[in-house]
């Protein structure tokens, strides 16, 4: 009978000691499993990884426009070489030195280099006005009126055209977007210095035709700046 | 009986202030344990109310469970299959059936006691008419 109690005793706190591993590891598990995956920590779990990813990619970004940057110091310096090139060439053989001269010409024309003479420098201004009680459609300057000087001058034979410091090719655009206007992708706004490099006679003498294009933006109420100088367009850049 | 209790207690305290961070990758594997714990433990209360209760087996269910559930949500990460779907499921649908057992269980325990209680009353107004 006493042997028997005293085995019930034991195995009795065998299995209390099992129980209490289990209750152990179960309070363990519920707690932790609160502690990491409820609803206060759900947040924070995932706002690092999104922050990362971000970081990463702005990271990237920057790396690429320095990448970017470094090739077209690398195309402006072979580009510099070859005209070097052409330039001996020219002072070797004289009868080259048209179809060189040809050459210059178009890449003016592609913007590929940078252009500096006289010309003429346009700046297009808004027209002052009170928004309230005008139209502010007829005051401001229009990415039409830009196109019509543009085009005036490449018709006067401007070598090289500039809106804002970008460089204006053959197969440029220039958009309306709002306010602003957008010349191959870049945003500019208002005022608009158009620079030309060209006769300045010629250029000026065109723009001032009677019933030619400044003419026509007097109309228009916008505030039209032209200047004889000196100008340097840079060689266009993209990126 | 003081023993268990005092587990939990050291459990949970553990559980809360220990400073473990685990990726959230592996929470699945974490919601995998609470789901097999539960599951063991509503199984275990049944099997008693059964009268079917065994140490060896509640204890044995609870660990081996727990890992195979664990080991079940590995696999399926390797695989690139949700395998621990499977484990949810069937451990869901386990402890729902647990639980409706024991419910249905306390329900006829409760009616039982219920009618006898009222037997007794009316055996004692048979008396107390008797009389």
């Amino acid at each position: 009978m006493n042997s028997q109690n005293k085995r019930k005793s034991k195995k009795n706190s065998v299995r209390q000691i099992w129980f209490s591993v289990v209750f152990l590891v179960l309070g363990f598990i519920f707690a932790f499993s609160y502690k990491t995956l409820g609803i206060n920590n759900q947040q924070d779990n995932y706002q690092p990884l999104a922050y990362l990813r971000e970081e990463q990619y702005r990271e990237e970004l920057l790396r690429l426009q320095e990448r970017n940057k470094e090739l077209y110091e690398e195309l402006d310096e072979k580009m510099r070489e070859v005209m070097d090139i052409e330039h001996s060439f020219m002072h070797e053989e004289d009868r080259h030195t048209k179809l060189i001269e040809e050459a210059e010409q178009l890449r003016l024309l592609l913007g590929l280099v940078p252009a500096h003479g006289e010309g003429v420098k346009v700046t297009l201004k808004d027209a002052d006005y009170d928004p309230l009680t005008q139209n502010p459609n007829d005051y401001i300057v229009h990415e039409s009126h830009v196109l019509r000087v543009v085009n005036e001058l490449k018709i006067a034979g401007a070598e090289g055209i500039a809106i804002n410091g970008q460089r204006l090719t053959s197969n440029s655009s220039i958009k309306c977007t709002g306010p602003v206007i957008t010349v191959d992708g870049k945003t500019f706004p208002e005022p608009f210095v158009i620079e030309a490099v060209g006769s300045q006679e010629v250029l000026q003498s065109s723009l001032q035709l009677r019933g030619g294009v400044l003419d026509s933006l007097e109309q228009d109420h916008i505030v039209v700046l032209v200047e004889e100088k000196e100008v340097i367009l840079p060689a266009l850049r993209e990126g | 009986m003081w023993l268990p209790l005092l587990g939990l207690l050291i459990g949970i305290s553990l559980g809360l202030l220990s400073d473990l961070q685990i990726p959230s990758v592996y929470s699945n594997y974490l919601s995998i344990a609470v789901l097999a714990a539960l599951d063991t433990l509503f199984g275990g209360i049944r099997a008693h109310l059964q009268q079917v209760y065994d140490d060896k087996i509640f204890i044995s269910g609870f660990f081996f469970n727990i890992i195979l559930a664990a080991s079940l949500a590995f696999l399926g990460v390797h695989l690139g299959v949700d395998l621990y779907l499977a484990a949810v499921f069937a451990f869901g649908v386990r402890l729902f059936q647990n639980i409706a057992i024991i419910r249905r269980i306390l329900l006829t325990k409760w009616s039982e006691r219920a009618e006898e209680k009222k037997r007794g009353e009316i055996e004692e107004s048979q008396d107390v008419e008797k009389l």
